[in-house]
Formats: C-alpha cells, structure tokens, sequence
C-alpha cells in the first residue's frame, strides 16, 4: 500500500523548518520536523541520512512526518554537494564517510532545537556515515538503524561478492551480450578479473579461503558503537552483493562481544534484496515500515530512562537477541 | 550557498504546502523576469536535481531571480503521488508562478520544463498572459512515448540482469487499466496520471506559442528526434536549439548526481540574453 498522507501528517508539513546548518564543507541545507505538540513528545531527534533526503519514493519524509506525528523530531537533510547544499558533488565512497557533516548536523540541532538524544537512519553509504557519527558524538546516540553498507574496503568487497559465485555463474554471465558490451570499460576488465581469479583460487584450494579483512575505518566507528550504549540493528538482504561482507564482521566481531553489547546490536537477514530492493515499491514499504517500528521500539527504552547519558542494559528494541531472519 | 539568497519556503496550492526555495539576484537588472522550474515527474524530479539547483544559483548571480519548487506528492511538498495527475501538477505550477512574481516584484515569468515538466510549463503558459520565454530540457513530446519508454526501460533493465521480462509494453499498460498502477523502478505509474496526460503533446501545448524559446536536446544522437523537431518547427528565429549529447540515467539516481555544466552554462547564457 503506498503512502496515503494523513492529517496529522499533513499537519507536520506544516510544521516543518527549513534549516541551513554550517560545516566544513559549506552550508548544508535540510528539513526539520517538530514532533506533534498534541502527542506525548519521545525525546528522541531521528536524523535520516539518505541522499538525497527525500529518496525514492520520498520514503524518508513520508518516514519523518509519521514519526513527528507520533512525538519524534525528525531531520532530513542534503550532504554538501547534494540537493540544495553548497559544494561540488563527488562521487561518495562508504569507507570514506561524510563524518564532518553528520557531525555539524547533530550539534547543530543540539543547539537550535535542544535536541540531547539521536537515533540515526542510513542505508549503504549513508549507514557509514551514520555510524561514523559515534566517533565524536557516541554519547549523544540512542540508536542506530544500520542497512545494507558494505563493510570491507571495495576491492575486497568485490572479492567478497565473487566467492558466492562459482563456474555455472561465469558461465551464465558469459552468455549475456550486455557483459561483453560492459567490456569496453577498463574497470570491468578488472573486476571480470577478479572473479575469475577468486572462483579459479577457489577451486584449486577448496579450504584454503583466506577470510577478507574488514575495512579499518569501519571497524574503528563499531568499536565506537560497542562502546557506547546505543541500540543498533543491522539489517541486510540475503542476496545483497554487501551482505558477503558484513557475514565476515559477524564471523569475526560479533563472537568476541561483551554480551551486553551483544544484546544491544541486532542484526536482521531478510530474503532477497534490501539494498537494491528499494527499486520495488513492496520492498519499500517493508523497509520503511521496519524503520519506523524498530525506532518506535526504541521509544519505550527512551521513557524508561530517567535522563540523558545514563548507561543501560536493559531490553533492546525489535527483536531480543543478536539474530534475526525474516523471510519475504 | 549563501543562507541569505537562497531561501527556502512553503506556499499554498490546492490547500497543501508547496515546498520551494527562492534565489534571489544578487544584482538588480530592471525588468528582469523570474525564472520559474517545472521539474520532470518521479525519479526524474531527483535525477535532474542538481542541474536546477546549479542553473538557479547561476541565474542569481547574473541578476535573474529564480523560484524552484516542488510540485504535491514530490519531494518536500505534501499531498500523496498517488494523487498526481497534469492538472494537480498545473496548478501547482500556476501557484509557484503567481508566488515567484510576488517575491520577486518581477512582472513576467520565464518558464524552464523539464521532460514532462515540458508540457505541464506549456499548459500554464497557455493560461497566463506573463510568459517572457520557455526553456526545454529534453522535453516529452507525446506523453503516451513518454510513458511507454518508462515501461520499456524498465523492462530492458529486466533483460540486463538477466531475466527474462514476464510482460510487454501493451501487457503493462493494460495492467495499469486494469489494477490501477503499475510498479516502475520503485514508483508507480498511477491510471490517474496516465489517463489524464496520455493524449497529451508538448508541441500541441506550445502550439500557440510564439515568443523565445530555447529547446535543449540531452540524448547521445546528434540529430533531433522527430518529437523535438514538432516542437521546433515554424518557430523560426525565436528558437535556439541546443544538443548535449550526454544519455544521463533518468531512471537511477546516479554516484556522483548527474550534472551538466554545459547545460547549465548554454541555459544561463540565454536567460542572460533575454533580460
């Protein structure tokens, strides 16, 4: 069912303030949406990363005017050189994330609006940048809703991607006229390289798969988050090219979690896609329907609370434990 | 960007807020007329994005004041997608014009239309008497083309995973009919807006229409197509025609956003002309 806005929706639109917020990296320009004064207001600011801030489908303010109607100031914004921010555009890298703006903004509401608890949204990129967040500002984090970002450097993440495929795949793609069309770019040599490479390796040396490493920056900002005392879930689609990736962060980090750390940060496989699955409007509606009940979720933690910056082990949103998978 | 010559704003229109930013000149050019935006419809609203933006901040900076905006079901405008329909977006059209002259004091509007924000500035251009000029980015001719090669792109991108579409064109478009939408790279095509605009042609709309007009063609061909030239003929030394011959993805929101310095550049030099 696609979004049908309501009047209490429409009654944040109303609301909404646009907002100019400086950074390193010239003015960024974004939408803040009060939380409905007629609710019990959550306390809790949700910062969407997504480029561009509305996103396909405008998922993300149909995401913060349902949520400010149920009492969550929300904020969707454009990173510098995005949308109607200032900069030139360049083309965003996961493991280079746009850690400065995510911070400028978080202050930046802190000091405008008073806002002192954040849950943060972002998917691929915007999910590293979102988590590059807690370095600087992890106390400030209630949680994180974490999707589909590759967790490897690319090039590993390529080599990643290519040991789920095997001989009958190459061959597949062989008999495709747009795979040898695609040759034209030097860039594709490689990768064709590298998958024949990985799948060639692995034949040869059946158990001798040397497990690819985790990009360090990825690593440093979870360490970050395992630290802090913000919620997370992970979620990912299992056919994902980025989901090879993050299983090596589950086979490497995840076992080696305090557990209440481990309790805190859940992760959620679903069948099919979640990264690419926003180009189907059913997938759509799932995410942004799982979005919105996880931080919903987080709420009745917020409350429970008796002020800002108070550690907790208490019951994570969503579902309780480190692992989920749902299928669709 | 500078907060204090770009600001951003909500106006009415059929009893929503319309979200738009305003740029205003930063020189004073007596008679200067204001450039209004009408973006194309979907995806193609964000892919084209940054074009705007960086026509609109060049406009500025040569004294032309500039309303983008965002028409209902787009963007950061209320009002559902699933409403859209040509007139919807007219009117809104309409609403951003009547609101960029009172911000601006400029008595005349110049109208840019982006593919099927073609024919929407061509139906508000035949119900105003304030037009100064039409610019064209790779305009739609005839809707009906227009809607169809969004179901035949889709359908391409199909085959370039490697599956084997389980419809056609005329399958889906009787899908539409028949169940009301059909899903296309993440939007649905709603029976309302297609019936409301499927017999819909720019160069029809524009028939009328006979002061300066720039038509931008941003395709790999070198020619125009047949559509762009309907739109061309009879006009004379009013029109300028213009080729980028890029193939943007107007269906995919691409790493880096597509922008066109050339586009931006050739559209500012002629705004810059007309004043």
């Amino acid at each position: 069912m696609a979004w049908c806005e309501s009047a209490a929706e429409l009654s944040r639109a109303r609301a909404e303030q646009p907002l100019v917020v400086p950074s390193p990296n010239g003015n960024l320009f974004g939408l803040y949406t009060p939380p409905a004064p007629e609710v019990p207001a959550a306390g809790l600011c949700v910062i969407w990363f997504t480029m561009p801030r509305s996103h396909r489908n405008r998922m993300w303010v149909e995401g913060a005017r349902r949520l400010a109607a149920r009492g969550f100031a929300c904020f969707r914004f454009d990173y510098h050189g995005v949308g109607d921010s200032a900069g030139e555009p360049a083309e965003v890298e996961p493991n280079r994330p746009y850690r400065d703006d995510a911070l400028a903004v978080i202050r930046h509401l802190r000091e405008r609006f008073g806002e002192r608890r954040f849950v943060l949204y972002g998917s691929c990129f915007d999910a590293r940048t979102a988590l590059s967040a807690f370095d600087g500002e992890a106390d400030a984090i209630e949680g994180l809703f974490f999707m589909a970002a590759p967790v490897m450097e690319m090039d590993d993440l390529v080599r990643a991607d290519a040991d789920r495929k095997g001989w009958s795949h190459l061959l597949h793609a062989l008999r495709r006229p747009d795979n040898w069309r695609s040759l034209r770019d030097p860039g594709r040599w490689k990768y064709m390289a590298t998958v024949l490479g990985r799948i060639g390796g692995r034949t040869l040396n059946a158990e001798q798969r040397t497990p690819l490493p985790l990009s360090s920056g990825f690593r440093s900002h979870f360490d970050r988050l395992v630290r802090s005392r913000a919620h997370a879930l992970f979620l990912y689609g299992r056919e994902d090219r980025e989901y090879e990736s993050f299983r090596e962060a589950e086979r490497s980090l995840w076992p080696r979690l305090p557990a209440e750390a481990r309790r805190r940060l859940t992760i959620e496989v679903w069948e099919g896609q979640v990264h690419d699955g926003i180009l189907r409007v059913d997938r759509q509606r799932e995410i942004v329907e799982r979005v919105l009940a996880w931080i919903e979720a987080l709420r009745a933690r917020a409350d429970s609370l008796p002020h800002a910056g108070a550690a907790t082990a208490s019951s994570p949103p969503g579902n309780d434990g480190a692992r989920g998978t749902r299928g669709h | 960007m500078k907060p204090e010559s770009e600001t951003p704003r909500f106006f009415e229109s059929g009893g929503r807020p319309l979200y738009g930013v305003y740029y205003a000149p930063r020189a004073t050019r007596p008679g200067a007329p204001v450039v209004v935006h009408s973006h194309s419809l979907g995806i193609e609203q964000l892919t084209n994005y940054r074009n705007e933006v960086k026509l609109a901040r060049a406009a500025a900076a040569r004294g032309i004041p500039t309303l983008r905006y965002h028409a209902r079901g787009h963007g950061d405008s209320a009002g559902d997608f699933a409403e859209v329909t040509l007139s919807t977006m007219v009117e809104d059209a309409m609403a951003a014009a009547d609101h960029a002259r009172r911000v601006s004091g400029s008595e005349r509007v110049v109208w840019l239309g982006v593919r099927f924000g073609a024919i929407v500035a061509a139906h508000a251009v035949r119900r105003r008497d304030d037009t100064a000029a039409v610019a064209l980015w790779e305009p739609v001719g005839r809707a009906k083309d227009y809607f169809r090669s969004q179901l035949r792109t889709m359908l391409l991108s199909q085959v370039a995973a490697g599956r084997r579409p389980d419809e056609t064109v005329d399958g889906l478009l009787a899908a539409v009919g028949r169940d009301g939408r059909v899903d296309v790279h993440g939007y649905y095509l709603h029976r309302s807006l297609l019936d409301s605009a499927c017999e819909e042609d720019s160069s029809l709309a524009l028939a009328a229409w006979t002061g300066p007009t720039l038509l931008v063609q941003i395709q790999a061909r070198r020619s125009l197509t047949p559509a762009h030239e309907a739109l061309a003929r009879g006009r004379g030394a009013t029109l300028r025609t213009e080729r980028i011959t890029e193939e943007p993805g107007w269906h995919f929101v691409s790493n880096p956003p597509w922008q066109s310095q050339q586009l931006v550049d050739l559209t500012v030099e002629w705004l810059d002309g007309l004043v």
